[in-house]
């Protein structure tokens, strides 16, 4: 399941599941673009850990928001590396506003979690097909099929990237590019959740979160909740030769949990 | 004579001037509703729908606000509210198709599709919830949403993706407004006459003779829409929220087109 060689980008590889899909590529011999927007102190922790590892990485800024910024990324990524061979899409907010956006921040996550996906789709398209071939992976979430029930448009974004997949999917397929989703169900990052720390979160939140880490071992069958570990293992495998044959496909990873 | 069903309820439905939106006027106003009518074209489109409901003793008013400007919607359901009372029922079926590929899209046509379908939806669901749980009665919300929030479209990736952001926002509202006493339920319509060219596309096939793909071969109209629609709007219904109902026909049930009835000679003959 060789992946050495390959190019990479990484939305979102300054924190959390991105950070740890950037290192588990690099380890494995992939030239990885640490793609971050706001968390430069924690791309550079990703450039360190990969660099401690012997692997090969740059760091990219870009507002996944800004389509501007999103292809010129992928234009220095490819003429640093030679091409990009593999995307994996997980650069998203997560603001927990419940049922209580106004237009304006409405339009912040629809742009940055839908419309940036897509378009970083689009700008890697281009050197996917010169090569024939290419692996897209979206992280998505769980609640791109069950409600959250604290963040109803960040929701809706994961269900858009659902149908945006399966789009993507057949329409791609003739270059050789496949496209794939994860979803995650509760991944544990190292830190507080939003729902425990932000400030216009009803107490209930953080109640709730909170209640999510001391009920563990009934509200996920394995026993525990994930880690970006477990994503990067499943982002490596789809980014391999071995699922030539795979594509549209939406694989929830969530150690059971949706099941209860 | 049987009672009716809607008696006095306040239906809003989000776009009148479609297909779909005609047809519902006719059978929510025949069921004793009074009508909200978001009519982009003022009310030119559905003249022949309003004389008929307003002379059957409906009211009905019609107004034309930007969906996706609470800064619009929701005074417009004050003024509303005024007149014909608190909105009971909400109807959204605002369904913009317009072609759009993953790799040569535009960013304001993805925008103009997710607006008119997805934010629209999340603005008249917040602003209606609001009143709906403000007047204290039991509402019901009903998405008019497509079979393209589960299959692709091969034609326009943003519209699916739309219909898939509105399925989460009716799951999401199901639980933050059913605590209210308010269903939200989505209705996910398949092929209608004439949606073989407004989903043309060089990557799917689904739509090649759409109509045999339907096991009966008898394709749905927006009537049949309405009478699911007037099911979900009414009391009959008070265990349903949170579903997504594929009327179809049975489309989606082909694949690799085995299944396909073949058409009859003499209808052949006939088309």
């Amino acid at each position: 399941m060789s992946l050495a060689g390959k190019v990479a980008i990484v939305t979102g590889a300054g924190t959390g599941i991105g950070k740890g899909v950037a290192v588990e590529l690099a380890r494995r011999g992939v030239k990885v673009a640490v793609s971050y927007h706001a968390s430069e102190a924690g791309a550079r922790d990703t450039q360190e850990r990969i660099a401690a590892l012997g692997g090969e990485s740059i760091i990219v800024r870009a507002d996944v928001s800004c389509k501007d910024e999103i292809d010129a990324m992928a234009q220095e990524v490819a003429g640093r590396f030679g091409g990009v061979d593999i995307l994996v899409n997980n650069a998203a907010l997560q603001l927990n506003n419940n049922f209580d956006y106004d237009d304006e921040t409405y339009d912040r996550l629809m742009n940055t979690n839908l419309k940036g996906y897509w378009q970083c789709i689009q700008a890697v398209v281009p050197y996917m097909k010169a090569k024939g071939a290419g692996r897209i992976i979206l992280i998505s979430s769980v609640h791109a099929k069950r409600p959250t029930d604290f963040d109803t448009v960040y929701a809706m974004t994961k269900g858009g990237i659902k149908m945006l997949a399966r789009e993507s999917a057949i329409e791609l397929a003739k270059y050789g590019i496949t496209v794939n989703t994860i979803e995650p169900g509760a991944v544990d990052v190292g830190k507080k959740s939003a729902k425990e720390t932000k400030p216009f979160v009803p107490p209930e939140y953080a109640e709730r979160a909170q209640g999510m880490r001391r009920d563990i071992r009934w509200k996920f069958p394995l026993g525990r909740t994930g880690l970006p570990s477990d994503v990067a293992s499943l982002v490596c495998y789809i980014a391999s030769d071995e699922t030539a044959f795979l594509t549209g496909a939406a694989i929830r990873l969530d150690g059971g949990s949706m099941l209860l | 004579m049987q009672p009716m069903r809607l008696p006095n309820k306040v239906v809003f439905i989000t776009d009148a001037d479609g297909g779909s939106g005609r047809a519902l006027m006719r059978r929510l106003a025949a069921e004793g509703a009074a009508l909200l009518l978001n009519s982009p074209s003022n009310g030119r489109a559905v003249e022949a729908e309003l004389e008929q409901v307003r002379q059957s003793g409906v009211r009905a008013r019609v107004v034309s606000v930007d969906l996706c400007r609470s800064a619009e919607v929701v005074p417009m359901l004050e003024r509303a509210a005024g007149e014909l009372g608190p909105v009971d029922v909400l109807v959204h079926n605002n369904n913009l198709v317009v072609p759009i590929s993953v790799e040569t899209g535009e960013e304001d046509v993805f925008l103009q599709v997710m607006n008119a379908n997805a934010k629209s939806a999340y603005v008249c669901a917040k602003a209606v919830g609001e009143q709906m749980a403000a007047a204290g009665r039991p509402g019901k919300i009903v998405f008019v949403s497509s079979i393209h929030a589960e299959k692709p479209t091969g034609s326009s990736f943003a519209y699916s993706a739309s219909k898939g952001a509105v399925k989460m926002l009716a799951r999401e509202a199901s639980i933050v407004l059913g605590r209210r006493g308010i269903s939200v339920n989505t209705i996910e319509l398949g092929p209608v006459e004439g949606d073989d060219e407004v989903f043309r596309s060089d990557i799917s096939k689904l739509y090649d003779s759409y109509r045999y793909k339907v096991p009966s071969a008898v394709l749905g109209t927006h009537d049949d829409l309405a009478e699911l629609v007037l099911f979900l709007a009414s009391d009959e219904a008070r265990y349903l929220n949170g579903a997504d109902i594929r009327m179809d026909g049975g489309f989606l049930m082909h694949y690799l087109d085995f299944k396909m009835k073949l058409p009859q000679q003499s209808e052949e003959g006939a088309r």
